[in-house]
């Protein structure tokens, strides 16, 4: 048939609005590893938050690669003991490291940006290129560092629920605006992919499948603005029902934040590793 | 006079100034009257609700709302806003807009969150309207993933929750399979019996005589056409016809073709 072989070509439009919706779902499946019972899951969210600043500074701070290794282990560790599966885990994260580095990182490898011992050289296109060592040392730390950072942040997100997350962000002080901005993305993120597959469906429901590459395009351009009005309308709508219910602009959980013995031992711990990690550096 | 919830005066509203949504709105809603509004699609009704519910203000005329006049002024003192919240309660008729949160559970507590109800009486809330609306087992369940009968039944509970005397529903019924939308009428009779004021819109006429003694229609031009007791104006089929809300039903019974109008789930007598 007809239908299943464009579907399997998968033209312009389709891709986009899969991968779109699939990016959307997968965003609310993290409340899933929240809910689970895992050793992060059981601390307390201020104080989990405090410790995961800790580590972070620390993987900031560190100059040498290997002891950021080390925090990075300790990032995986706490993930298994968590509940969150490995293999997922760093999918999640290498994804997004690239992005940051690659950039950065590959220009610096070499002899015209940082200056040095060279190690290796190749030619390309008439040119010299030359690898140094300050270079390669360079870009490892920088790499170490990003994986650990962007690990941390997302090991952090993926073990706290987002409402707990805002409630922490208020108790630190910051502005309700802010707060109130990330919980309504959060609240509607979901609407948003909804509308998206709808429409989509619409479309199909409409004109039979979308086969013709630039019609897919010429429907995607004026999508773009017609869910850019949508998702005006849908934040007005959201905030209409937070606010029918009461909502003032303060988030509110059911659960009270407690931070028991385990809590307080877990802060302690965090700041022996990141004082032992600065120490082993020292000494080095 | 002290029973009286709403009073309306020759409210007007339009969206962006340009899109006329009421016009010359004029009623008054008794403390434990059911009321309903019907009318087809866009005539209004939502927007109505919604200015009820004082989550937008009319361009001209007067709300009076438990007394008070309800406009931005008064509903931005903290205060009132409380006060006004925890006393009307509605249904929006979208439950996806409604059901903001990760979990049912938290959506079901977060009204009651909201306005500060202590502990206690949260979670004998829960309990009671998991219980009323048969929905104990969707508790930990993300409220989008729910099927649309599901997801309405969340968002009643999410309202109920509140237990505000005053509740709300937009289209409460729609696209609800035969059970469940008896459910919700069981619902709202015995709501009644309990001497809550319900205001209810709806196109779904056979559950009007159930739901509402007093019917609002409206028109096409925005207006209130008519006002009455249920019976009232579920008899004048010719009005209702004229507004969309019954069609005229063509069928044959042995032998002979006829054609009568006709409420939705009519049964025919062949
Ligand atoms: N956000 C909006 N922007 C502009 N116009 C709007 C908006 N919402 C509603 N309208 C218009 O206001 C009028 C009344 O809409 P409303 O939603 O109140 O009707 P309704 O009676 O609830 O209809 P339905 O039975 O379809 O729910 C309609 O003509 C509609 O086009
Ligand atoms: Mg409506």
């Amino acid at each position: 048939m007809i239908r299943t072989t464009s579907i399997k070509n998968g033209n312009f439009l389709e891709r986009s609005a899969l991968s779109a919706l699939s990016f959307v779902k997968n965003a609310t499946l993290y409340e899933e590893f929240a809910v689970n019972k895992g050793f992060l899951q059981s601390l307390e969210p201020r104080i989990k938050t405090i410790v995961f600043l800790f580590f972070l500074i620390t993987a900031v701070c560190l100059k040498s690669a290997i002891f950021i290794a080390l925090l990075y282990l300790l990032c995986l560790t706490l993930a298994f003991c968590s509940g969150v599966p490995i293999i997922f885990f760093l999918v999640r994260t290498w994804v997004f490291i690239p992005i940051f580095s690659l950039c950065i990182v590959i220009p610096s490898l070499f002899s015209f940006v940082s200056g040095g011992q060279a190690i290796a050289s190749f030619h390309a296109l008439g040119i010299k290129f030359i690898i140094t060592r300050q270079g390669l040392d360079g870009a490892v730390l920088f790499v170490a560092r990003i994986a650990t950072s962007v690990s941390l942040v997302v090991l952090l997100s993926l073990t706290t629920r987002h409402g707990e997350l805002l409630k922490v962000l208020r108790n630190f002080k910051v502005p309700q605006v802010f707060v109130l901005t990330v919980s309504m993305c959060y609240r509607y993120l979901y609407l948003f992919a909804v509308i998206i597959e709808n429409i989509f469906i619409a479309i199909k429901s409409r004109v039979g499948i979308v086969s013709h590459h630039g019609k897919g395009q010429h429907i995607v351009a004026w999508n773009i603005a017609n869910t850019y009005n949508k998702s005006t309308q849908l934040s007005e709508d959201v905030y209409k029902a937070m606010l029918s219910r009461g909502y003032s602009g303060e988030p509110r959980l059911l659960e009270k934040f407690h931070p028991q013995l385990k809590d307080w031992f877990c802060l302690i711990g965090s700041v022996i590793v990141s004082a032992c990690l600065f120490y082993m550096e020292l000494r080095k | 006079m002290n029973d009286r919830i709403f009073k309306l005066t020759d409210v007007q509203y339009s969206y962006l100034g340009k899109y006329p949504a009421l016009r010359d709105i004029n009623m008054t809603i008794r403390k434990g009257e059911q009321v309903a509004l019907i009318g087809s699609n866009g005539t209004g009704k939502s927007t109505l609700l919604h200015i009820l519910d004082g989550l937008i203000f009319p361009d001209r005329g007067e709300v009076i709302a438990l007394g008070q006049t309800l406009n931005e002024d008064y509903l931005s003192d903290e205060k009132n806003a409380h006060l006004f919240r925890s006393k009307v309660g509605l249904v929006f008729q979208n439950a996806d807009i409604q059901l903001f949160c990760p979990s049912v559970k938290e959506d079901i507590v977060f009204g009651p969150l909201q306005l500060g109800f202590n502990d206690k009486i949260i979670a004998d809330r829960l309990a009671q309207v998991l219980e009323i609306l048969e929905i104990g087992h969707l508790l930990e369940r993300i409220p989008h993933q729910l099927s649309i009968g599901e997801k309405r039944k969340v968002a009643i509970a999410s309202v109920l929750a509140i237990d505000p005397e005053i509740i709300i529903f937009d289209e409460p019924t729609a696209g609800l399979d035969p059970l469940t939308v008896r459910h919700i009428v069981d619902f709202i009779v015995k709501a009644k019996q309990k001497g809550k004021t319900i205001i209810t819109a709806t196109h779904d006429l056979h559950i009007v005589g159930e739901i509402a003694d007093t019917v609002y229609l409206f028109g096409k031009d925005k207006r209130i056409i008519k006002q009455g007791p249920a019976e009232k104006i579920l008899e004048d089929k010719i009005l209702l016809q004229e507004n969309n809300l019954i069609h005229i039903h063509g069928h044959s019974h042995t032998g002979f073709t006829h054609a009568h109008p006709h409420l939705p789930t009519e049964k025919h007598s062949n």
